[in-house]
């Protein structure tokens, strides 16, 4: 009967093992390879496993400025005494506005944000050759173009006297007037046009196209439906001053050459292999069997921590991320670790080794669990209270260490467990039967 | 020796590394600071042949201008360029004027790499932002641990935190002149914040296993055992992680080494103080702060 049970259980353990196998194998090549299916209705699967040849790097592993070139800007924002309205609208406006300066000049990937408690602004562009070129953009002055039913343009922001907010009849509006001889053209234009539209771009966006019902001698006008206060006062603004509605002065200016970027990306990925081939090696000779199991067990932290790093939205990889990484590889192999040592003092104590797993994990949980609570409150406070790298790094050492209790607490003990019920249990498989530690606590 | 010896002299050795680095910082030898922190602007050029590192600074004195030039690259063609305190509207003329002035010499100048500038106020910034995560996640790991264990091991564990992290600082003082602080130290600071403290955690785990199983046993003795215990898996640990980290800090990039240089500090730094210091802090704060308490936790746990 317990013969039985017995086969049974190591049928169970080898179908196990079996199936763990298999899916590491088709898990690996997927994270490597990809799966092309597109085109025959089925989703396509990009592969996620980074690459020492940074050319043919995945391009579901989003890439930070450092390692793939780019410029990093922070800007501190102050409000002329011109200019009216609430400081934070402006800066929603200022964002917004440089956003689609970006957009609209080929950098769509770049990022503009609010810093210090929305005092300040960074922004982030990605794949930049000519670095000074785009600070200068972002600094020049808006450009605002009044455009004839042809889409020809007639006029610019040159023949515009004054701009302000106004609200009326339950819609946010700007009113402007025009100079003299920007009256003159203005008039010119709408009798020309009646029935038309004409149209009035700002940096290539349209505010508005009316279309013309007489002809407007006075040199005034409106445009309306903006939508929101915000908005109105903003382009009130940008069309006074011809520029920005905060001025923002550079505090602080990173720019990466992308070959500088490769470079770094590339011997780091290598670094690591290396780092984690020589961790497998000292782990095999140092725990044996359970060597294995940890080696086997970090292959699957690998894979499934790029998995998420590419899947989670948000997450980029930087030169500190891909330290945080190495540093979580560290803290994996430590529950794994904490757990042999465990379960090798159970097994110079004479326990049979399936109780000896099951010891040393009840023993070991506990450091484990808060050991790891403790770096999460740090990667946590990183992340609230870092900026930039620093804040790519605490993602990453945040899913480090949530991926690595997951290796640690589920696939270890799982291949533990069937490596020992395969009949793999003889205590030299695992450790020397020194019994020092022992002898000295009697 | 005995436990208390020892941990004495360990706490005499890191006291001392600590004022021989305030010492130097008095002297003006103090962390040397990348342009993250002091402010600045740093770029690089390639020269396209083997530069004389009088040229360049010649070019910056004739503008005027205190500039710290480095020569670097396998070939010697590569120059580093550092100035400290200078106004945002001037990096550009910077620029072009060093292009002009070095060009007679070295017509094939280009700019490569990083070009980098931080305002005085984006350094200030950083620098308090560090300081408070700092204390904000060891104000928070103090009462886990509190709550997990009891305050005196919150408090040992913090304090064994706050050792780490002045060897860290103490250490960016004494290799002043192979690495330089910027914004990366902050997170390789963090790094060992949540790192170092596993280390203090799994024997402080074992101390708490201990105290329960042999609950007439002195605290030190105690303490004794269980990092006795715990080496194997300390060390294993401790070689295993450092293992990957040196080898990012061998191959890496400079950016890298910045921050790879000062974990790997901070890793040793926390082997040391959770083997050597921080139990024989906790016993005698729990000592002193359980006073009278005493005999009420020993009735309890009979």
């Amino acid at each position: 009967m317990s013969k039985k049970t017995s086969s049974n259980r190591k049928t169970g353990a080898i179908i196990g093992l079996c199936v763990l196998l298999v899916l590491t194998i088709v898990f690996g090549y997927l994270g490597f390879n990809g799966m092309p299916l597109d085109g025959r209705g089925l989703y396509r699967l990009l592969p996620w496993m980074p690459t020492t040849n940074a050319e043919n790097w995945p391009e579901s592993l989003a890439l930070g400025l450092d390692l793939r070139g780019g410029v990093y800007v922070e800007y501190s924002a102050q409000q002329p005494d011109e200019i009216e309205g609430s400081f934070d609208a402006l800066m929603d406006g200022t964002i917004a506005v440089i956003q689609q300066r970006l957009t609209d000049k080929g950098y769509p990937e770049s990022t503009v944000q609010k810093i210090n408690n929305g005092t300040g602004i960074r922004v982030e562009i990605p794949d930049v050759t000519d670095p000074q070129a785009v600070l200068d953009l972002i600094g020049t002055p808006a450009e605002l173009s009044f455009r004839d039913p042809d889409g020809n343009e007639f006029m610019t922001g040159k023949q515009v006297q004054t701009a302000s907010y106004f609200f009326a009849d339950g819609d946010h509006q700007v009113a402007f007037t025009l100079t003299k001889d920007g009256a003159a053209l203005f008039a010119d234009m709408t009798a020309k046009s009646i029935g038309k539209q004409i149209a009035i771009y700002l940096d290539n966006e349209m505010l508005i196209n009316p279309t013309v019902q007489s002809a407007i001698p006075n040199g005034s006008g409106v445009i309306n439906g903006m939508g929101s206060e915000e908005r109105a006062r903003t382009i009130a603004a940008q069309i006074q001053s011809g520029a920005l509605p905060l001025v923002l002065t550079q505090q602080k200016v990173d720019t990466v050459s992308a070959t500088l970027g490769d470079e770094a990306l590339s011997t780091s990925i290598r670094a690591a292999m290396i780092g984690i081939l020589l961790v497998m090696l000292f782990m095999i000779i140092r725990y044996r069997m359970n060597g294995v199991v940890a080696s086997w067990a970090l292959c699957i932290y690998m894979l499934l921590l790029f998995f998420f790093i590419a899947v989670i939205p948000g997450i980029q990889l930087t030169l500190p991320g891909l330290a945080g990484i190495v540093l979580g590889i560290g803290m994996a192999v430590d529950a794994n670790v904490i757990i042999y040592e465990r379960f090798n003092e159970e097994m110079r104590a004479g326990r049979p080794a399936r109780a000896a797993v099951r010891a040393g994990f009840k023993n070991a949980m506990s450091a484990i669990l808060d050991s790891n609570v403790t770096t999460l409150i740090a990667a946590i406070v990183l992340l609230v209270y870092g900026t930039g790298s620093v804040q790519g790094f605490a993602k990453t050492l945040l899913l480090g260490v949530v991926v690595s209790m997951f290796s640690a607490v589920v696939i270890t003990r799982m291949l533990m467990t069937w490596f020992v019920k395969v009949g793999l249990n003889k205590p030299s498989l695992y450790c020397t039967m020194k019994n020092t530690v022992e002898e000295e606590q009697k | 020796m005995t436990v208390k010896n020892r941990s004495r002299i360990c706490l005499t050795v890191s006291c001392c590394i600590f004022v021989l680095a305030l010492v130097l910082s008095l002297f003006g030898l103090g962390i040397n600071q990348g342009i993250d922190f002091a402010g600045g602007m740093a770029m690089q050029y390639s020269m396209g042949k083997e530069v004389a590192q009088s040229d360049v600074e010649d070019v910056f004195k004739g503008m005027n201008i205190d500039a710290a030039v480095t020569v670097q690259g396998a070939n010697r063609d590569e120059v580093n360029i550092r100035i400290k305190d200078i106004a945002t509207e001037d990096v550009q003329t910077i620029q072009q004027r060093f292009v002009e002035g070095i060009s007679e010499k070295y017509p094939d100048v280009t700019q490569n790499g990083e070009v980098n500038y931080v305002g005085p106020v984006a350094g200030r910034t950083l620098l308090s932002n560090a300081f408070w995560s700092v204390v904000i996640a060891a104000a928070l790991m103090l009462i886990y641990i509190a709550i997990r264990f009891d305050f005196s091991s919150g408090l040992a564990a913090v304090l064994g935190l706050l050792h780490d992290v002045l060897m860290m600082l103490a250490f960016m003082v004494l290799l002043r002149s192979i690495i330089q602080m910027n914004s990366t130290f902050i997170a390789a600071m963090l790094t060992i914040v949540g790192y170092s403290i596993n280390n203090t955690i799994v024997i402080f785990d074992r101390i708490r296993e201990n105290e329960k199983k042999t609950p007439g046993d002195d605290r030190v003795t105690i303490v004794n055992r269980s990092v006795k215990e715990c080496l194997g898996r300390t060390l294993n640990t401790t070689i295993t992680t450092l293992i990957t980290i040196v080898a990012l800090y061998i191959m890496g990039v400079a950016s890298i080494k910045e921050f790879a240089l000062p974990i790997i500090v901070g890793i040793l730094s926390g082997v040391y103080s959770a083997n050597m210091i921080n139990g024989y802090v906790w016993a005698m704060l729990d000592e002193k702060l359980s006073v009278g308490k005493k005999s009420k936790k020993v009735k309890a746990k009979a």
